[in-house]
Order: C-alpha cells, then structure tokens, then sequence
C-alpha cells in the first residue's frame, strides 16, 4: 500500500515535471517564432541633408561641387555605373547614383558640368544633351536610433560574398551545415579548453544569434540550456539560409561614439566604406575576427592585434579547404586597409538633428522614429553648416586667448535660414559642434537686448501719420515711472546723450534713450505685440525694461522673428524637415512652405532700409572687413548688461543669420553685439557669396531726396540721401540748402507739430472729443 | 482749465522741439549718396524663368493638372528654393493652395507673389483673383 502510493506519486510527479517540461518547451517555441518573424530588426529613422540641386547659374566653385561630391562617397576617377567623379579641363564629370526621393526615385546618370565666374555654365549629359536640373543624392547626416543606438544596414545573404559566409563558418561553427542548432563536440572542446584556459566558444551561430536575440548576458545554467532549447526550435522552424542571413545582421561589430555598429551591411560602410558585396577576402576576414571581440579587435585602435586575428581566420579558413592556399597568402599580405575613423557618432550635427527630431515628434511616434527605418529629408546645407561652424569655433578660440576667462570658456550659437523659405539652413549649438548636450541654439533663454528695437521701430513706423525714417527723436535722459514698477532710469551704451536724432540714426547707433522714450510713447504693451506678431511666442510682463531687452529669448526665437522682417513681413515658420517617406520610399509628410501676412508691405520696407543703415553707418559698420557694401545687408547688434550676451541678426538677399555669444554660467563676458558677433557673421556669410539685399519698393512707397542736416526734403544739399516714404509721409518743405524758405524756422515748427500731434489725439480721447 | 493743459502741453511741445539745425552751407563734397534699399530699377521682377524653374514648373504644372497636389505644391517649392523671389513661382503655388483648399494659405501666398510682382499687371490682376476667391471661400 504504502510502497503502492509512493509510485503513484513519483509518476504524478514525473508526469507534473513532463507537463512543465512541454509547456516550457511550447513557451519558448511561442517566443522563437513570434520574435524571430514578428521582430523584424529596429530600423533607425535616416536623416538626409538638402540635396544639392545642380543647374545652369548657380553659385558654385569647382573644388565646391568636389568637396560635397567626396563628402557623399563619390571616387575621384572612378569606375562603374555611379559614384564616381572626374576631372575635365576645368569641369567635372559625375556619374551620379540612383536615389529614391520623396517624389520618386531618380536613377543613376551621368551628367558634365561646366564652369565660369564661380558659377555653373553648363550642364549636360552623356549624349551631350543640355540638363535643365540635376539633383545629387542627399548626404545621410544621422538617426534617430533604437535602444542602445543600435544602427545596421540590412542585407540579403546574395548580397553577401560567398569567402566571407565561408571565412564566418570555418571561424565560429564549422559544422554550422550538419548540426541541429547545438555542436556537441564543439561544446566539449569549450569544456576542454576552459580548462586549459585556452578560450574557444562552443556555441553554434543559431546558439550566438539566439543569445543575442532573446537572452540577457548573464551567465546560469537556465540561461544554457534555454538556449540549448530555442537554438533547437529555431533549426526546427527556419532553414540555415534563413538563420544565417539573420545572424550576418545582428552581430555587433563596432562603436562609433555613442552608435553600435551592427551587422555586415553597415560595418563594410563603417570600416571599408563600400558595400557589403565589395569586400575583398582580406577585409572580410577581418571583420570575421571582430565578431570575437569587436573592441579588444577594434583595427583602429589596435591594428596589430587586427591584423594577427585577420590572418588567424584567414590561416583557419584555409585549413578546412574554404580559402585556396593563394587566396589566403595573397589577403594574409594585404594591408588592413580600414577608413580612417570619421567618428561621426549617431551624428556629425547634433544641433540640428535634435531641432529635427522636435519637429518629428509632433508628428511620429518616438517608437515609429527609432524602429521603422523613415526617411527625413531635412533642410540642413552641408556646406553653410561647415561654414557657420568654422566662423563660430574660430573666433570663440580667439576671444577666449584675448579675454583669458578661464574654463569653462566662451559659448555661442549660430542659425542659418533662408530668408524667403524659412527653411533651417544650419544650427550650431555651442563651441564643440559635434558634442551633443546642452543646444545654445534652441534652448538657451538669453536677454535679447537691442534685438529688440526693430519691434519698436516697426510699431512707430507703422504709423506713417507720425514717424517716418527722417521723424527726430528725443535723446535726452529721463525717468519713467509706472505704478508697481521701480523706476526705470535707461542709459545709452556711451552714457551720452544725443539730442534730437533722425529715426534712423537712432536705430542705426542703438540709441537707448531715443528708442526707449519712443517705446514708452507707443506703449510697451503695444510694442510687445508687434514683436509677438513677428513670431516673439512669449508675453513678458509689460514693463518698461522689455524695450531694451530685458526678455529672455533663444537664438531660434530671435531668429523667428527677424525671418519675418526678412521675408517682407509675412511670417514663415522656420523649418527643418521637408519630407518624410517610409523605408521603401513611400511619401508619408510633407512639410510645406506656408506664409501668413503679418505686416503690411510699407513699414517692414522703411524698417529693413533703416537696418541696412545699421550696416552701412551704425553699430555693425564692421561688417564692412567681410562683406563689399554693395551687398547692402540690413541686420541689428545686440548687448546686454555688462556685455554679458552679444548678439547679432541680420540677413542678406538669400540667408537670415543669427549669432549669440556669452558664458553659460552668465559671467561678464566683454563682448559687444558689433565688436564680437559681428565678426561670426560676417566671416559665416562672406564664405558663402551672400546675394545682395535688392529690397523692391511696395507700390506705396515714394523715394524722396532728404538733407540729412534739418530731415528736410534736401535735392543738391550736401551729402543728401534718397529714402523711402510711405506716400504722402515725406516731408513737404525744403531744406536751406535746397532753396527752402525759412527752412530753419519751418524745421522747428514741423518739429513743435510733429511732438504735439500725438498729445492732441491724446488730448481727443481723454476729452472725448 | 482745459485751455490751461492745453497751453501747458504746447509749451512743453515747444521745449523738446530740436536746437535750430545749423544748415551747414559751407560743405565741399555735395555727393549725393543713394540710400541702400532705394528702389533699384532692374532685376526684381523676373519675366522669364531659368531653364531649371522653367522645367521644374512644368512637372508641377502636370502634376496639377492630373490631381496629385501635393506633388505639385513640393514641386514648386523645389523651383522657390532656386528662385525665391520669382513672383510668378508665387502666384504659382498660390494657385495650388486653391485646389488644395487652403483657402489662407492660398491668400497669404498670393500676396506674397504680389510683394515681388513690381509693376507686372497682368500678374497682380491674377493675385487679386486668387485672393478674392480665397476670401470668398472663407466667408470673408
């Protein structure tokens, strides 16, 4: 009875185990098949610089179009269908690639281009026919990555070299072909040589794959045989073709910074810098012999030991027949023949990538960016980036010698837009381009200070019935007081006063007391919305300081709202992305150019000359060491208490820039708006050939010829200058010197009317009248 | 009282008003600089495109014609990129904005083409078009 029952029990027992056993073993077989088919490998989103749009007039040197040409991979005089370049008596031959663009996809042709005075002269193609528009494939500038910034480039096992499949077998699982997903012999001689201490893996490439896949890296007896088990499904359930090409994938084989070198596809890139299916017998042995120890085998950091692992697998291929005696004399000779390191991490432009991936993520999902494999077609220019980085390092460099601050040294940031499209052209966030941290370009919230006056200057001008350009403005001291407010004393930057100044003269210097009186006089609050209505998003507390700047805002924000200024007053958003597609190619976004009318015509039009007067006779007269005057560019400086931020916004007839310069800890820097970033700017835009600022009249502007002495209507004075009026806002009497009676006299009485005209509306409202 | 104020303030006016300018007679140089942003008298309006514009445009322009909008408004942003103060590339893709019923979109960018459009008649007559059929669209 008693001995009866204990078997029962055994085999209930027994029969429980088998049970768990089956049930665990049906787990696992649910897991292998629902996350080796269901899983398909997390594809970063790829992010792609502008194009470079090739035609007939564009401003674009020789060594230029090389330079992009051998940033995107292109061979100097190589062969094949594309992705090559050559040089023909003073043009260039490309053979350009094939590319899917959001509007389809483009294939590969050749096309000639010719040169003359900086420019494109011609473009044809082989059958010497004449090219309207030729379009270069974009140049990928990074990723938004899945956990662990993994990044890979999928390939098919055909597009795989037959030596390296071969050279991968006769390394790490030479029995790969016969066995069921475990290699008991191979297993054993691990044993074995664990014990010699003589390490060699005993797993089989289903086993390495399955760890890889599904299992965690600690080392436990569950763990190995779980392993054990799902290697066996796997064999079960997908042929060695199929787990081969998976594995070819998934292995890890490298770091870039912060990015993970995965698989194959993107390690030939990585290191070689060809497709996968280029790899020579001695490069892809050499990649064979990462999989061990991508770090310990790095060939950058240790080519010795690179190299002797290399002719290691390619010594054991030849062993079991996979290499011909020759073919592995002939690799094991070879150099090793890597890349030098670009060491672009996830990306060379950190800035601009993460004001994308702001964009993006109103859009997408953060788990559709980091696995889907989209495509972002962006708006960064390769080249204006290289050059607003050059200008911003140089220089920090520079001031950081003269001034000796100390650590940590001198910030900055820079963007670049395009005046009428508003599309991003390139973001600097700090001194360090390539670090990624904290981004001074979309983030730091900086007192913008005289940045500011141009919102002043708009709401007055706006009024043509009051001021225009010539209207003279009080420069002496005062005090403004508000209830709840302390009193506000502004002082000008030379602590002196003026006197009567033009409008204009009073922008163009920077005077403080002009435009401060004049902003009390409009109205804070009324200033505030101009500059909310050029694109300002934040509403500051209306006091009285805000107009000389006393707001915190960001380069990007600055840089908004002088976009709207430059493109005639109508507001267009800034953007980075133009396109989004699908892995394949299929258009999912378009971000498209949109304007809304935020001014009228005429104002923006007197304000922007009064800004190019900025340039020609005020605060950023520097300008003029970079940039010829013809090129009549219209901006404002900008500096703050103790110097602590200098700034400078301005655009040319094709580029908007914006610079900032200042400590992060907000330490007294010495640095003016016209002393310091005006060089930033001037150096950034003179590299790139700035357009010049051809402003066209509204149609109801009318030019009148002004004495510059009285701001009367001025024909033959000295020194007389032609200025835009909105019509019927020009003065009516002349000058002296123009054959104006009593013009002195009539000066003064315009004056004593123009100050009492605003009084007497004044007077109307409180009076009722 | 309010006579009283009144004078007050006039005086005050009278006190801010500027020094008597000295007209300064006696200058040599009477060079007559011309202010940058004076109207230059070539070169805004673009009558004709570059051959680029012209065969990008003509794409868009199929494109229009057979539906697919967003492909043409990309389209005429591309040429936009190439010639960005080409009215004509405006008035353009202020056309398509129509089709797309963007009714706002479609008067904001008519307007813009009419800031580049000069003296070119037939062109604002086109925007003024497009615009008045935007705002009838949007109940303006």
């Amino acid at each position: 009875m008693r001995s009866n029952g204990f078997v029962r029990l055994l085999l209930v027992v027994f029969l429980l185990a088998g049970l768990a056993l089956a049930a665990w073993a049906l787990f696992l077989d649910f897991r292998v098949r629902h996350e080796f088919e269901g899983r398909r490998f997390a594809l970063p989103a790829r992010i792609y610089a502008r194009p470079l749009e090739l035609h007939e007039g564009l401003k674009l040197k020789p060594a230029e179009l090389e330079q992009e040409l051998k940033a995107l991979g292109y061979k100097d005089g190589g062969q094949g269908e594309s992705g090559w370049y050559r040089k023909t008596g003073g043009g260039l031959e490309v053979a350009v690639r094939p590319f899917v663009f959001w509007d389809g996809s483009q294939p590969a042709k050749r096309i000639r281009v010719s040169f003359a005075d900086a420019r494109i002269s011609g473009l044809r193609d082989a059958a010497d026919a004449q090219v309207p528009l030729a379009r270069l494939d974009p140049l990928p500038i990074g990723g938004i990555y899945p956990a662990g910034n993994e990044d890979r480039l999928l390939v098919r096992l055909s597009e795989v070299p037959p030596h390296l499949v071969r050279e991968l077998i006769a390394t790490e699982d030479r029995r790969y072909y016969s066995h069921f997903g475990f290699d008991l012999r191979g297993m054993a001689r691990a044993a074995l040589s664990s014990v010699t201490g003589h390490v060699q893996g005993g797993s089989t490439l289903t086993q390495q794959l399955v760890k890889n896949f599904f299992l965690t890296p600690e080392r436990s007896i569950t763990r190995k045989v779980n392993e054990l088990i799902m290697a066996v499904l796997l064999e079960l359930h997908y042929d060695k073709a199929e787990i081969l090409e998976t594995y070819l994938n998934e292995i890890y084989l490298g770091q870039d910074r912060d990015r993970a070198i995965h698989g194959v596809g993107l390690a030939a890139q990585y290191f070689f810098g060809k497709p996968v299916q280029d790899l020579t017998v001695a490069e892809s042995a050499l990649l064979v012999g990462m999989i061990r120890g991508p770090s310990y085998y790095d060939p950058h950091r240790n080519p010795q030991r690179a190299l002797e692992r290399r002719n290691l697998v390619l010594k054991l291929a030849g062993e079991v027949g996979a290499l011909t005696p020759e073919q592995v004399k002939q690799a094991q000779g070879a150099k090793l023949g890597v890349q030098p390191r670009a060491a672009s991490g996830t990306t060379p432009y950190p800035a601009f990538v993460q004001l994308v991936q702001r964009q993006l993520r109103r859009d997408y999902k953060d788990e559709d960016l980091r696995s889907e494999g989209l495509r972002v077609f962006t708006t960064l220019d390769p080249r204006v980036q290289a050059a607003a980085e050059r200008a911003l390092v140089r220089r920090i460099e520079q001031y950081d010698r003269d001034k000796r601050f100390g650590a940590p040294g001198l910030e900055g940031a820079v963007i670049v837009a395009g005046t009428q499209t508003g599309e991003v052209q390139a973001l600097v966030g700090g001194r360090d381009p390539r670090l990624r941290g904290f981004n001074r370009a979309l983030d730091a919230a900086r007192p913008i200070g005289s940045l500011l006056k141009p919102a002043i200057y708009l709401t007055a001008l706006s009024d043509p019935s009051h001021y225009t350009l010539v209207t003279p403005l009080d420069d002496s001291p005062f005090v403004w007081k508000a209830a709840g407010a302390p009193d506000w004393k502004p002082e000008n930057y030379d602590r002196k006063s003026h006197g009567m100044v033009p409008l204009r003269t009073a922008l163009a210097q920077s005077y403080n007391l002009s435009t401060a009186r004049l902003g009390t006089t409009l109205g804070v609050e009324k200033v505030l919305q101009t500059a909310q209505k050029l694109g300002m998003q934040k509403m500051p507390p209306p006091y009285a300081s805000v107009l000389l700047g006393a707001v915190d805002l960001s380069p990007l924000e600055v840089a908004q709202m002088y976009e709207t200024i430059a493109s005639g007053g109508f507001r267009t958003p800034l953007r980075a992305i133009r396109e989004v597609t699908t892995a394949e190619g299929k258009p999912l976004n378009h971000y498209s150019l949109s304007v809304e009318q935020a001014f009228p015509a005429e104002p923006i039009h007197l304000l922007s000359v009064a800004m190019q007067g900025v340039v020609s006779e005020g605060t950023a007269q520097a300008l003029k060491s970079w940039i010829p005057p013809e090129i009549a560019a219209a901006g404002k400086t900008g500096t703050t208490d103790s110097q602590r931020d200098a700034w400078f916004a301005g655009f040319t007839g094709d580029r908007l820039a914006v610079v900032w310069l200042g400590y992060d800890d907000n330490r007294e820097a010495h640095l003016s708006g016209g002393a310091a970033a005006v060089p930033v700017w001037g150096e950034l835009m003179a590299a790139l050939g700035p357009e010049p600022l051809a402003l066209s009249a509204p149609e109801n502007i009318e030019t009148a010829t002004i004495d510059p002495q009285t701001g009367l209507l001025g024909k033959g004075c000295p020194g007389a200058v032609d200025l835009p009026f909105i019509k019927g806002s020009a003065p009516k009497d002349s000058a002296p010197c123009a054959g104006g009676v009593g013009g002195a006299v009539e000066a003064i009485g315009r004056a004593v009317e123009d100050a009492v005209k605003p009084l007497k509306g004044w007077l109307d409202r409180l009076f009722g009248r | 009282m309010r006579f009283a104020i009144l004078v007050l303030l006039l005086m005050a006016g009278c006190a801010s008003a500027p020094p008597s300018p000295s007209p300064s007679a006696s200058s040599s140089s009477t060079t007559r600089q011309p202010a940058p942003g004076s109207p230059p008298p070539e070169g805004i309006t673009v009558k004709t495109e570059s051959i680029a514009v012209a065969s990008i445009l003509q794409s868009a322009r199929a494109d229009a014609a057979s539906g697919r909008l967003a492909n043409a408004a990309a389209s005429i942003e591309r040429a936009l990129r190439i010639e960005p103060r080409n009215p004509r590339l405006w008035n353009e893709l202020a056309r398509v904005r129509l089709q797309q019923r963007d009714w706002a979109q479609a008067e904001a960018t008519a307007a813009r083409s009419n800031s580049f459009a000069g003296s070119d008649s037939e062109l604002r007559a086109s925007n003024a078009d497009l615009i008045a059929q935007a705002r009838r669209a949007q109940g303006k």
